[in-house]
């Protein structure tokens, strides 16, 4: 059915059919595709939508990554609205142009579906790919399933074609625990996208009729103002991405906190900090715990660029101990362990109360991290909690006993 | 789903394409879309290239600048030379970024996003960005055949990063990568990548052709060739560079026509109708390398073996061209009937200048 004509019903699918579905919803008029896995079933699935007539879409098979994000950043200055992705090495072959898109202001949109970063070849998910490049100017959040996939995409066109922001998004989900497990997604219908995210117009694009020079070389003295704006651009995205997820609770029905979903943090003394996907397993984890009386809870990061310092400060200062799930390597890091850690404890720096903060390096190498895994960094936790302070900052689980 | 037709411009052929530099056509166009102001050397072949390509493609164009000389040295934030759209893009991404400008225009157009007629899209990369970083890039572009012209103006070397041998950089030229000294007195070992040939052989549905700024007329109608064939189209421009080739700013069209004439670039197009290389191109006359690499300090330092074998080098080009060699050509393969272009001390002097 050709989407112009959709009305709102529910299907089951996966991660990458969901973010392919959300292109299609949004007309996007560039595709830039090349193969890794595991986001090419996302190009996969968007060929056949071109193949079928469903989507108006120029779907370009790049000769590599750099191409793909190179192209997508033409399209973009043309003035076009370009969707693009990638996995693991991929995204890192691609990494000169992530400062060059967000410096130009264009709000290309790339669909990360994490995987290992070699050595060696490991097919399964971790953030490190998608977090190497987060400091590069891209707007960045995690999905935990298929449906929030399908939100977020629109959310973030919305958020990032904003004149008050004009930045690139990076909207990522786990490699398989989100990208291959199928769910129920609601397809909206056409007129409420129309309603949530209007026609994509670039305020100077590569026009003849109004030419402009995108890019030229610049003094030093020049750069530091240009910068200055791209960073301004980047803090005040904050408003425009809470009001783009109220309007979308009101036009959709689905309700997000921008930027921590919390869950049985209410009167919980110790609490998981994570993006992604093993938040569904650590609810489970969760239940199971409570039941015995274990006081745990949850915190899960949406957004991390740009990262809510405040709500995580006020949200991570109610608790005693704050155990973060990286699920991404930042070798000789302040923790030693994962990029998570630095910037939760940077965030806490300033708050009245501070609880410990302890990093686990779970779901490494794309495995689950299962119920009894949660259970013992549970325990190390409480055992922190009991002693009043952390004698092992960072824990490889299951490595340790 | 209802699209809408994209429109294409037709520019027309000049006449009389053979006369030289130094000829006024009056069917010339008058658009300027690059304009003085910019920070080029006095003699800059890519800049005097610039101006022709960008006035025979006219004012409905959109041109994109990978980095190198004609993006750092043409383009000063708050001033620009370029009275069309310009974008730069990455040295690596010449063919990429071109082909998302195309397709967006494609897309747009279809979908009555932008109502017009398609734009010239041309890409201004140089040598070490068409024949190295971006080889695949512009390899890419050409196979998927966007509507674009893919010019590599050729300075036969990395000019903005202070002279380093490319792929394209010939046979004995001395750059800073490639400099002549007891071990390596011919400098730069290794033979110019044949990269328009590339071009056509492996993407022969697509407009491909070499020119030079020596032949104005001839460079500006192969642009519109490439413009006006639906599609990809590749030209490779020679393009003296004077702070490179060492040599007086005024020489930089007669180097344009001596390269010609020395058999050093031959002059082609590729008809993807006819999937066949036009070598009709002729020259005013036939010369020996040395005549044209004697004008340029970055040569200075040749033995006659090294002459020699540019000679075989370009006799080579004229056999491939299918034109007969004069006599006087092939005896000058032969080291015996050439002088040494410099003596040691006299290349070290012009070593110090680049
Ligand atoms: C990825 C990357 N590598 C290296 C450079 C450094 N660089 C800047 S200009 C330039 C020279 C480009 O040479 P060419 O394409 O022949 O253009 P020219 O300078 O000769 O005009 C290089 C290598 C760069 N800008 N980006
Ligand atoms: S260095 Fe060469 S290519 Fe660069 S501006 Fe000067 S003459 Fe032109
Ligand atoms: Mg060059």
């Amino acid at each position: 059915m050709p989407v112009m004509e959709a009305t709102k019903r529910m299907v089951r699918i996966n991660g990458c059919v969901a973010s392919a579905q959300a292109a299609k919803y949004a007309d996007v008029d560039v595709i830039a595709a090349y193969p890794i896995r595991p986001y090419t079933a996302t190009m996969m699935a968007l060929a056949q939508m071109v193949a079928n007539g469903e989507l108006d879409a120029e779907y370009i098979v790049a000769d590599s990554e750099h191409s793909q994000l190179s192209i997508a950043h033409g399209a973009a200055s043309a003035g076009a609205r370009v969707f693009t992705g990638s996995s693991g090495v991929g995204v890192q072959f691609a990494y000169e142009l992530y400062s060059p898109i967000s410096g130009s202001r264009m709000p290309v949109q790339m669909m990360i579906a994490d995987r290992t970063l070699d050595p060696p070849g490991d097919f399964g998910s971790e953030h490190t790919d998608a977090l190497s490049t987060r400091d590069m100017g891209w707007l960045m959040g995690w999905s935990c399933d298929a449906q929030e996939a399908f939100d977020n995409h629109l959310i973030a066109y919305r958020i990032g074609e904003d004149r008050r922001v004009l930045l690139p998004q990076m909207v990522c989900q786990d490699g398989f625990f989100v990208s291959h497990i199928t769910g129920d997604v609601e397809l909206p219908d056409m007129g409420q996208v129309r309603e949530f995210l209007p026609p994509y117009k670039h305020p100077y694009p590569l026009d003849p009729r109004h030419p402009v020079s995108h890019g030229p070389q610049i003094m030093p003295e020049q750069g530091p103002p240009l910068q200055l704006e791209r960073a301004r651009a980047m803090e005040e995205s904050m408003a425009v991405v809470e009001q783009a997820h109220e309007e979308f609770a009101q036009i959709f029905g689905r309700k997000y906190d921008p930027w921590l979903e919390e869950y049985k943090t209410d009167d919980a003394e110790v609490v998981f900090f994570l993006q992604g996907a093993h938040a569904v397993t650590a609810k489970f984890a969760i239940q199971h715990m409570r039941e015995r009386g274990i006081k745990v809870g949850m915190v899960r990061l949406r957004t991390i660029r740009p990262y809510p310092t405040e709500q995580v400060r006020e949200s991570l200062s109610k608790f005693k101990v704050v155990g973060v799930i990286e699920t991404n390597m930042a070798l000789g890091s302040v923790s030693s362990g994962g990029a998570l850690y630095a910037e939760a404890a940077a965030a806490l720096y300033e708050a009245d109360k501070h609880p410990l903060v302890m990093s686990f390096m779970a779901g490494m190498g794309g495995e689950a991290i299962v119920l009894k895994e949660f259970y013992w960094m549970t325990e190390k936790m409480i055992e922190a909690q009991k002693r009043g302070k952390i004698e092992k900052r960072t824990h490889w689980v299951g490595f340790e006993h | 789903m209802a699209t809408i037709e994209v429109q294409r411009q037709i520019l027309p052929i000049l006449e009389s394409p053979n006369k030289g530099a130094r000829f006024y056509n009056p069917e010339l166009p008058q658009s300027e879309p690059f304009v003085p102001g910019h920070r080029t050397c006095a003699g800059c072949g890519p800049s005097i290239q610039y101006r022709m390509t960008s006035k025979a493609a006219g004012d409905n164009t959109i041109l994109v600048g990978p980095t190198g000389c004609m993006y750092v040295a043409n383009s000063s934030y708050l001033c620009t030379p370029y009275n069309v759209p310009w974008a730069h893009t990455q040295i690596g991404s010449s063919g990429s970024f071109t082909a998302g400008v195309s397709a967006a225009y494609e897309a747009m157009i279809r979908k009555g996003k932008w109502q017009g007629k398609f734009p010239n899209i041309i890409c201004e990369a140089g040598d070490g960005s068409s024949s190295d970083i971006a080889l695949a890039s512009i390899s890419g572009a050409l196979y998927r055949n966007h509507d674009c012209l893919i010019i590599c103006y050729d300075n036969e070397q990395y000019a903005n990063t202070g002279i380093q041998a490319s792929s394209r950089t010939p046979y004995g030229g001395m750059t800073t990568f490639s400099p002549p000294g007891p071990e390596v007195p011919e400098g730069k070992k290794l033979y110019p990548k044949d990269l328009a040939r590339m071009m056509a052989a492996g993407h022969p549905h697509c407009y491909v052709g070499t020119a030079s700024v020596g032949y104005p007329i001839d460079l500006m109608n192969k642009v519109r060739k490439g413009l006006n064939h639906k599609g990809a189209a590749f030209l490779m421009i020679y393009t003296p560079c004077q702070k490179g080739f060492v040599y007086e700013t005024p020489r930089s069209i007669d180097l344009g026509r001596l390269v010609v004439e020395c058999g050093l670039y031959p002059m082609w197009e590729w008809s993807p109708e006819k999937r066949e290389y036009d070598y009709s191109f002729r020259p005013a006359s036939m010369r020996p390398v040395s005549e044209y690499l004697k004008l340029q300090g970055r040569f200075g330092h040749l033995h006659a073996e090294h002459v020699a074998n540019l000679q075989k080098f370009a006799n080579r080009q004229w056999k491939m061209m299918g034109i007969q060699i004069p006599e006087a050509l092939l005896l000058a393969e032969d080291a015996k009937n050439v002088t040494n272009m410099a003596a040691a001390a006299e290349a070290q002097a012009v070593a110090e200048t680049v």
